[in-house]
């Protein structure tokens, strides 16, 4: 069951509202940003912008022999400056992600397409590009792109989970249980695209503290696989210790691609979980600089 | 299939027990059933073994109980039963001859006769034969030789009825040998009385079969054995069949309509079978009883008859049309003397004479005319009692219809121009029927007649005055007499009305007449009424044939001559039963035979008691299992307070078991309530024991206590339940009654009680409330045997215009929860010539199910449906309020209907238009314009008194 975008939506933009604005920080590191929107100037970019003469100070490694060649004058290839990025988001579809342990309480699902709509919401007032990955269309400014990744958000049976065209930020919603050698395979291709990502890992109270006692017979949602315990009382500390490895391998996995593990319990606020996602965006975009 | 006391209907289903041991094992492998639950981070669990994956096992108790289940359910399958008489009686198998007594002796305990009969079946195959012979000799008797199934042979025991005359064993055996059956056993079921031939019976039945004997003697006294009334009253003989204790019940003598008119105690002394129960009633209200009665007690025997030839002359008095003055008439005298001794008609003298009398009284009429005294003369031939008193008339012109001839003149005593002094009576002559009879020395005659002096009037004079004129003289007509008393019968000529030797002078001249003008030996009488089995009386069979007079005597009733009253040219002549019966129960039965005990011929189907037995396991385990599943989390939260709960609502229960329902008030000791209703007007009902009954009624009268609050000055607090037995009656006005379907008799204590109670003024309200019922007329005859003894009047149906339609509010009809259902009330309440008390009846008795109308919640809104819907049920109130009303003012209201006319009379009111008459103050309703209050502005006008309707408590 999938809650309908409109509810999702009004929650994403309450929240947005009470979250801070990106800006402040993004223009401090402007400089240092790389991504793919061009800014109709020369700078750091992949897209050609002008040839302008060599200059004293430019490296001699920027010299476009190519070009220089045609004549007596040292050409520089410029491109274009390229400080807007690209940002992509993923909700995990599995139906064992949009489930909650208690009848009253949200969803994961629906938690992290709020927090993730929210945070969507104050970049492309930013003026990133914002889009859904895997859903066959690009990022893009404006209002509109945003109107469309609500829509598209909302019906996460049909986004895929495929690198998008062209680089930018990825912010990756789901519970990773499944063993992170599988996530590893999963998302190698994306950040071969995406050298920057979030992976939000959203989890049920239930599922944390394994409150299960006597014989019980558990369903992996969204599977027929069932399983029977007959004291499930006696796995809790073995529960414990398998979700901490289940924690520990997915932020090694991050590490390892260049990304963020972040993880947020459904049992928390919204706004937390929008303010830490938002912390992450930030620290991305320093992270960005660093590597610059 | 037999195990020690209990048989099997069904063994083979005993086998199913050889599974419990699997059962067991299943039980015990099985673990209990999981909970569910949803969890998508089962994936990290893959790979971890769980430490303990053993499943828990399932407790011992849950075990057993479930074990328990299984195997009640099984034996319960099998048909237990259990039948403590079982072992003996099966000895034998073959043939099995069931004999039922159903003589007159077995009618007290006939159901636990037939009971025992039946619980036989249960004890014989289903193939077994299965034959049956009744006692008692009737025209089509059972051929015991015809063979029944298990199944008809129960319907043919369960229609058998006691009859009302006795087993003939003698017959009953050849006719049992006349059938050729050979039994295998015998069963026979007899009250253990002897019969004449009971024991040689016996002995015959064990020489043929084995023989189980079941003997249900009656219990208490159970039949009238002899009646002799005499002028203080009556005395019946009682006989009983157990004389191990002490025992007094109760005798009842009842009138022609079943009314109880008096109530006698018998007792019995220890060791002693008989008894007697003495009746010390005026012989007046004894004069009209008709029956005697055993209280409670079932069967032909516990009535005794009582007809006319053993109770009284017929007396018939020549009234010659009413006077004026009727207590200063001659003959009001004669009437009140012989009342209690005597059945008086009156009328004219050709209307008496069609009726035949034993006896006829003329009060001073001098002239018969001449077709009459020919009748007379000839009735007087054949044997009638002609009584004359003097008179003036008889003095100025006598007839030929005397003892001595007249003279045409009366002599008087003591008046101012005479010489003698009045006169007193003298001794009464050795040969006089007088003679015995005290003088009493206050009675002086002052007039009389005098008589020719004839030869031999020394012989026909039975009294004379001092100075030997003679006072009463009689001579023979025919096989008749001829009396003549000189004097008047009434005062005026003497004191002798005025002295109680007038009652048996009278009395001797009718009986000296002996005017029974038919033998008592002669005609043949038919069977009028005839009593059945169980007492009652009935129309007689078509079996039932007349008796000659002569055979009475002696008599032992039968088919063609049941117990019963005889119709004959001489009034009616009863057959009893148990005249000059002495019981004698049977002690020693033949050796051969085996005497089942109470608990031996009975048998106990378990097969229910089990299977719900059962029942109740598996809804345990059900709970049980859900518990251990984690199915009840709140009730294993909650158990502990909802275990304590259910401790003190069961604790509540017992501690107050009827009252406490729905009414939560603090038990109140007897002696508050006692003063509550004493200290303020309250109504009553019976607790009738039955919970829906009584909280309806509780219902109902808290509503109507509360309406009649609201809307009358009379404040009624909250009704009170009584127990008939313990309850103080005498508080309350009204007591409602509402009695349950199928209600057991009451106790002759409460029906003592409840005559005391509606004795001494109180209104008993009785609601069978099956006015649903089909049919207009009112179905009672449930009340018959609830309230057999209670001392009702007659009943009538209220008119139209009792006072009950207008004592508050004007009402057409007696509405209750069903509509046009009649009222019944005593029926002297209602004819305004003869009022008791304040004309206020103190039955009433319908089945429009009031209370159930009345029933309304705090709002007022009705709890049940009414016919007609909301008005109607506000029609149900105001007859309510009409009922208190009418109880607590009496006549007064209907007092004030008149007093118009006494005001016309006295002329001092406004004319009233249209003041109806006193006698017809009906016919024509009051109109609807509330007459009520133009009534009270005529009185308020005229008088200040305190209005008795407002203030009823004053």
């Amino acid at each position: 069951m999938t809650t309908p975008r409109d509810t999702l939506r009004n929650e994403a933009e309450a929240l947005a509202r009470r979250l801070p604005r990106l800006s402040a920080q993004t223009r401090a590191s402007e400089a240092v940003h790389l991504g793919s929107a061009g800014r109709k100037r020369a700078g750091t970019g992949e897209d050609f912008w002008e040839y302008r003469r060599y200059a004293q100070e430019d490296d001699v490694s920027r010299i476009d022999w190519r070009r220089s060649a045609r004549g007596d004058t040292l050409f520089v290839r410029e491109t274009e400056l390229e400080t807007a990025r690209s940002f992509y988001i993923y909700a995990d579809p599995h139906a064992g992600f949009n489930w909650s342990g208690h009848a009253g309480r949200i969803t994961k699902a629906d938690r992290a397409r709020i927090i993730m709509m929210a945070i969507a919401n104050l970049l492309s007032r930013e003026g990133e590009r914002v889009g859904v990955l895997g859903s066959g269309e690009g990022a893009a400014f404006g209002k509109r792109a945003l109107e469309r990744l609500y829509t598209q958000i909302a019906t996460p049976a049909r986004n895929l989970l495929i690198a998008p065209k062209h680089s930018g930020s990825v912010i990756i919603a789901s519970d990773f249980y499944d063993a992170p050698e599988t996530w590893q395979a999963r998302l190698a291709p994306i950040a071969a695209r995406c050298r920057s990502g979030i992976l939000l890992a959203v989890s049920d109270p239930v599922e944390e503290d394994f409150p299960f006692k006597g014989r019980t017979r558990f369903t992996r949602t969204g599977t027929p696989f069932q399983r029977i315990l007959g004291r499930a009382e006696t796995l809790q500390a073995d529960y414990a210790l398998k979700l901490a490895e289940n924690r520990a391998g997915m932020a090694a996995l991050a590490t390892h691609l260049g990304w963020r593990f972040i993880t947020h319990s459904s049992g928390d606020t919204a706004l937390n979980g929008g303010a830490l996602l938002r912390q992450s965006v930030l620290e991305l975009g320093l992270k960005a600089g660093l590597h610059k | 299939m037999i195990f020690g006391p209990f048989l099997f209907l069904a063994p083979w289903a005993l086998l199913g027990l050889i599974a419990l041991p699997v059962i067991w094992w299943l039980l015990r492998a099985t673990p209990p059933m999981p909970k569910e639950a949803d969890l998508p981070s089962l994936r990290l669990l893959d790979g971890v073994e769980p430490r303990e994956e053993t499943p828990a096992q399932t407790p011992w108790w849950v075990l057993l109980l479930r074990l328990a289940a299984a195997a009640l359910a099984m034996i319960g399958l099998a048909g237990p039963i259990y039948a403590p008489g079982a072992e003996t009686r099966d000895a034998n198998q073959g043939a099995l001859l069931i004999i039922v007594d159903d003589g007159w002796q077995s009618a007290p305990r006939f159901s636990a006769l037939i009971d025992a009969a039946r619980s036989s079946l249960d004890t014989v195959d289903r193939d077994t034969p299965l034959h049956l012979l009744t006692t008692a000799p009737r025209s089509l008797p059972f051929d015991p030789a015809t063979r029944a199934s298990r199944q008809d042979m129960g319907q043919r025991l369960a229609g058998l009825e006691p009859l009302s005359w006795a087993a003939d064993h003698a017959s009953a055996l050849s006719r049992l040998e006349a059938s050729g059956l050979k039994p295998g056993r015998i069963l026979w079921v007899t009250s253990g009385l002897e019969t004449g031939q009971t024991q040689s019976f016996a002995e015959a039945l064990v020489k043929l079969a084995p023989l189980s004997i079941y003997a249900a003697p009656p219990r208490s006294a159970f039949a009238i054995t002899g009646l002799t009334a005499d002028a203080k009253g009556a005395l019946a003989t009682l006989a009983r069949a157990n004389t191990k204790t002490e025992a007094s019940l109760y005798v009842s003598a009842l009138s022609g309509d079943g009314t109880a008119i008096a109530t006698a105690q018998a007792r019995f002394d220890e060791g002693s079978l008989t008894g007697g129960a003495r009746f010390d009633v005026p012989p007046t209200a004894l004069a009209r009883a008709e029956r005697f009665r055993i209280t409670g007690a079932q069967g032909a025997s516990a009535v005794w008859l009582w007809d006319s030839a053993a109770r009284r002359q017929r007396v018939s008095l020549v009234s010659e049309g009413e006077t004026a003055q009727p207590l200063l008439s001659d003959l009001h005298y004669v009437r009140r003397a012989l009342a209690p001794f005597s059945l008086i008609d009156e009328g004219t003298l050709a209307d008496v004479l069609t009726a035949e009398p034993d006896a006829i009284v003329l009060t001073d009429i001098g002239q018969i005319p001449e077709a009459d005294a020919e009748a007379l003369t000839a009735w007087v031939n054949a044997g009638g009692a002609l009584i004359r008193f003097a008179g003036p008339r008889l003095a100025a012109q006598g007839d030929n219809l005397t003892p001595v001839p007249l003279r045409r003149a009366s002599r008087a005593l003591g008046g101012a121009l005479a010489w003698d002094e009045p006169q007193k009576l003298a001794p009464f002559a050795q040969s006089s029927p007088f003679f015995g009879l005290t003088v009493p020395q206050d009675v002086t005659v002052r007039q009389q007649v005098l008589a020719s002096p004839v030869p031999d009037i020394d012989r026909k004079t039975w009294a004379r005055l001092q100075d030997g004129s003679p006072l009463v003289t009689a001579a023979p007509l025919g096989a008749g007499t001829l009396i003549l008393y000189h004097v008047t019968a009434g005062p005026d000529w003497s004191d002798l009305a005025y002295s109680g030797i007038f009652v048996d002078m009278l009395r001797r001249s009718i009986a000296a007449g002996q005017g029974q003008r038919i033998d008592n030996a002669d005609g043949l009488y038919a069977p009028g009424l005839v009593l059945n089995g169980y007492g009652l009386l009935e129309a007689p069979s078509d079996i039932a044939a007349p008796l000659k007079a002569t055979e009475f005597a002696g008599l032992a009733p039968s088919e063609a001559h049941p117990p019963g009253l005889y119709q004959g040219p001489g009034g009616t002549r009863a057959l009893n039963v148990a005249e000059a019966y002495m019981p004698a129960p049977i002690t020693n039965w033949p050796a051969g035979a085996t005497l089942l005990g109470e608990a031996e011929a009975r048998t106990f189907p378990l097969a229910g008691l089990l299977l719900a037995l059962a029942l109740v396991l598996i809804a345990m385990d059900l709970f049980v299992a859900l518990g251990t599943a984690g199915r009840l989390p709140a009730l294993r939260r909650y158990a502990g307070r909802a275990a304590a709960a259910l401790v003190l609502i069961g604790l509540a229960g017992f501690a107050f078991p009827v009252d406490a329902i729905g009414q939560p008030q603090v038990p109140q000791s007897a002696e508050d309530r006692a003063l509550e209703a004493a200290l303020t007007l309250r109504l009553g009902y019976v607790m009738t024991g039955d919970d829906e009954t009584d909280t309806r009624v509780r219902e109902g009268m808290s509503t109507l206590s509360l309406t009649i609050a609201q809307r009358t000055s009379v404040t009624t607090e909250a009704p009170h339940g009584l127990n008939i037995e313990t309850s103080p009656l005498e508080l309350y006005p009204l007591i409602y009654f509402a009695v349950p379907e199928n209600a057991a008799p009451l106790s002759s204590a409460a029906i003592a009680r409840l005559n005391a109670y509606i004795r001494t003024g109180g209104a008993l309200v009785i609601d069978t409330r099956n006015g649903s019922s089909l049919g207009v007329e009112s179905d009672f005859s449930g009340l018959k045997t609830l309230l057999e003894g209670l001392d009702a009047p007659a009943l009538a149906p209220v008119p139209g215009d009792h006072v009950l339609a207008r004592s508050f509010y004007l009402l057409d009809a007696f509405q209750g929860r069903y509509a046009n259902r009649r009222l019944w009330i005593e029926a002297s309440t209602i004819t305004p010539g003869e009022r008791r008390g304040d004309g206020v009846s103190g039955l009433f008795v319908g089945d429009a199910d009031w209370v159930s109308a009345w029933a309304g919640d705090e709002r007022g809104r009705g709890l049940y449906s009414v016919d007609g819907g909301k008005q109607a049920r506000e029609y149900a109130l105001r007859f309510g309020i009409n009922l208190v009303m009418h109880v607590l003012t009496g006549n007064y209201k209907e007092d004030q209907v008149h007093l118009p006319i006494l005001l016309e009379r006295l002329g001092e009111a406004p004319p009233v238009d249209n003041a109806p008459g006193l006698q017809d103050n009906t016919p024509d309703a009051p109109p609807e314009e509330a007459p009520e209050q133009s009534l009270r502005d005529i009185l308020d006008g005229l008088q200040n008194r305190p209005d008795p309707e407002n203030e009823p408590n004053e």
